[in-house]
């Protein structure tokens, strides 16, 4: 609840009376608050912002088709949430339109991005709702995911400056291959939340391995890993991203890819919020 | 001695218009103190109220660790232990339980983030204010229906999604079952509260709502408690831990308003320290224009001391009857002071005096009704009274001191 009231605004400072609603206190200080990395000098003419748009395009293309599952592991369930959805994803236009399948009382719900807007539409109650920015960093259906992460409404690579950490050893652990290792920094503008991301590249594929997500103060809150990885093309598309929030003890959420489809013709029509009214 | 204390007497009023003057500024100071005091005493309870009124009581139980996240993960079990381990606590003036937890509210092309919180009206009102900060139409009904799913919004966050009595606003959130949460809810009446924040945060349902919306069967996000005043919390914090304490030791949390409001806590010692300062300044002026009386009035009386010191007066007698002189001018301030300040504040106790202009911004800026309070405590005067009076006695030892050693012979040869 905390971090959704400060997240919600800025205005919300600190006051007397509200902080028994609002409880300005700060995320649970126990998390790790920076792993050691020892790393191996990397080569200096390595281009950081090409790394990172390298990593990108082998997941992502200009116009992008997604189907795919996600499942949410949670002390609070006896058995895990699992959720269908399919998406499609016009980059350049900054567009993008998630549909849900399963569970069977959210089929049909869906979520448009037209830059900057973003609108959800509840089938059940037939509303389109405005998602305002301040919701970006909500929970995603529920998941351990954000609203961002799956509409992508900031960019890591418009929105980060670049710089190669190093080289990361495959025998440290922290990812299966040798990795080059980059740090985004957000930039003084951007509207990102992350005070810091550190990602993992396969030196071989430039694929994405691990990203790790800081906060403002430099504190570790989510790690999310990439693995299974299968050609599409000449991608190397990982099939299997878990996402860890380390504030959230015994949570976890995987999401498998089962399709994608890259570099595809979409319709415009598709991300009209007349067709996201239309369940399908 | 007692010779000593009737010449005393007769010498304070041996310069009348002096000893007027020096006692009015007594009078002044102690008026002052008193009612500053006595102001800054209501200021405060009145804050603290109107805090713990408008929030978690004076006193909260949630599930430990509730409160650094605010997420339904941490639940109160709502079975009846608890409320029965509170019922039997001393110092408690009511109790509610409720159901905390964010939502996303949206009416047409609006949405907006806020606070949704599930109350049982009629409990509720043992504790907090709420259905007494209507700003339109009505508070949420005293008997739940299962169905009409009533909503109460602060009125600036009604503005901001344009929603008028009778629309149906989209409350879309997270269940605790992680499941997606949206219902429609019928907005009847909206609140003007002193906190302009809650005004644009927070929704209000009825709590069996709030129980269906979060998938929260059986469970609540935390009990507030008020106590008979903010002086019987703690009776009531440590009375409800010890109560729970049996069947819940280490997975509920209670809390009293000072750890969950540290901020008021800290105003309020700020404000009272910001006080005390200038008070503690006023009085030793005071006491320095005693001390100059007193200096004054042995001066003037040299040849006078030097008689009676040469007639054989013992130094140790003279320093008494001046001393008791300098305690006489303090005390005589001191009673006209007190007689006045103290009846204005016992009149003046729980009259709240409307304040307006910058002063108001400041009050509603710390979430205060914009009014002026005063409470008389019985320490209040007593604790000025001794502060003075020793403030009085320690300038007085100068003059007295300086009588008591005066040489008869220069002292007599002076005029």
């Amino acid at each position: 609840m905390t971090g959704i009231w400060r997240r919600q605004s800025v205005c919300f400072r600190a006051g007397a009376i509200l902080v028994t609603w609002v409880a300005l206190s700060l995320p649970p200080a126990s998390v790790a608050d920076s792993l050691e990395l020892a790393l191996e000098p990397a080569p200096a003419d390595l281009d950081a912002k090409e790394l990172a748009h390298r990593s990108d395009e082998n997941m992502r293309s200009d116009q992008t088709f997604f189907r795919g599952k996600m499942t949410v592991v949670s002390p609070r369930l006896t058995r895990p949430r699992v959720i269908a959805f399919h998406s499609w994803e016009d980059r350049p236009g900054k567009k993008s339109l998630i549909r849900i399948d399963e569970p069977a009382k959210d089929k049909g719900s869906g979520f448009l991005k037209l830059h900057p807007n973003l609108w959800m539409y509840v089938p059940r109650v037939e509303r389109t709702v405005r998602i305002p920015p301040s919701m970006m960093l909500q929970s995603w259906m529920g998941s351990d995911f954000s609203n961002d992460d799956l509409m992508k409404e900031s960019s890591e690579l418009d929105d980060y400056d670049h710089r190669v950490l190093g080289i990361d050893p495959a025998s440290s652990g922290n990812v299966p291959v040798r990795a080059y290792v980059l740090e985004y920094k957000p930039h003084e503008d951007a509207a990102v939340v992350w005070g810091k991301i550190i990602a993992w590249l396969d030196v071989e594929s430039g694929a994405p391995l691990r990203q790790d997500f800081y906060d403002e103060d430099g504190t570790l809150l989510r790690v999310m890993r990439f693995s299974d990885y299968r050609m599409i093309g000449k991608r190397h598309v990982p099939h299997r991203w878990s996402m860890i929030p380390l504030e959230k003890p015994g949570h976890s959420t995987v999401i498998e890819v089962e399709e994608m489809q890259f570099d595809i013709e979409i319709d415009d029509q598709v991300f009209t919020t007349r067709n996201l009214k239309r369940r399908e | 001695m007692n010779l000593e204390i009737r010449l005393a007497w007769r010498n304070v009023w041996r310069n009348p218009r002096r000893t007027a003057l020096s006692v009015a500024a007594t009078v002044f100071a102690i008026f002052l103190v008193v009612l500053s005091v006595g102001m800054a005493d209501g200021v405060h309870e009145k804050m603290i109220e109107d805090a713990v009124r408008i929030s978690s009581g004076h006193v909260a139980i949630s599930g430990a660790g509730y409160r650094d996240n605010m997420t339904l993960e941490q639940f109160v079990p709502w079975d009846g232990r608890v409320e029965a381990a509170i019922e039997g606590a001393e110092g408690l003036r009511g109790w509610a339980p409720r159901i905390t937890s964010f939502a996303l509210l949206s009416l047409d092309d609006r949405s907006q983030g806020g606070m949704i919180v599930g109350v049982d009206p009629v409990r509720e009102r043992s504790v907090t204010r709420f259905s007494e900060k209507l700003a339109e139409g009505r508070f949420l009904g005293d008997n739940w229906a299962p169905g009409e799913r009533e909503l109460v919004l602060g009125r600036k966050l009604a503005a901001k999604l344009g929603a008028r009595l009778g629309d149906e606003v989209l409350l879309y959130g997270v269940a605790y079952s992680l499941e997606t949460a949206y219902e429609l809810f019928t907005l009847v009446g909206t609140l003007a509260l002193p906190d302009p924040r809650m005004e644009k945060g927070l929704a209000i349902i009825h709590l069996a709502d709030a129980s269906d919306f979060y998938v929260y069967e059986g469970k609540i996000t935390e009990v507030a408690l008020l106590a008979t005043d903010a002086n019987h919390s703690d009776l009531l914090l440590s009375q409800v831990t010890a109560a729970l304490d049996a069947d819940f030791a280490g997975t509920l949390e209670v809390q009293g308003y000072a750890e969950m409001m540290p901020e008021l806590v800290q105003f309020i010692l700020l404000d009272d320290a910001g006080m005390y300062v200038t008070l503690v300044i006023l009085i030793v002026v005071v006491g320095f224009g005693i001390l100059n009386t007193i200096l004054m009035a042995i001066l003037e009386r040299a040849h006078e001391l030097g008689v009676v010191l040469a007639l054989g007066l013992r130094p140790a007698k003279l320093f008494r009857m001046i001393y008791l002189e300098s305690l006489m001018l303090a005390g005589v301030g001191l009673a006209i002071g007190l007689s006045l300040a103290v009846p204005l504040l016992a009149w003046l106790h729980g009259i709240e005096i409307p304040i307006s202009g910058d002063m108001s911004k400041m009050t509603e800026f710390i979430g205060m009704e914009p009014v002026m309070t005063f409470t008389l405590r019985a320490a209040n005067p007593i604790i000025s009274t001794l502060t003075i009076l020793f403030v009085a006695a320690l300038a007085a030892l100068y003059p007295a001191l300086k009588a008591s050693r005066a040489r008869p012979v220069e002292a007599l040869r002076s005029l």
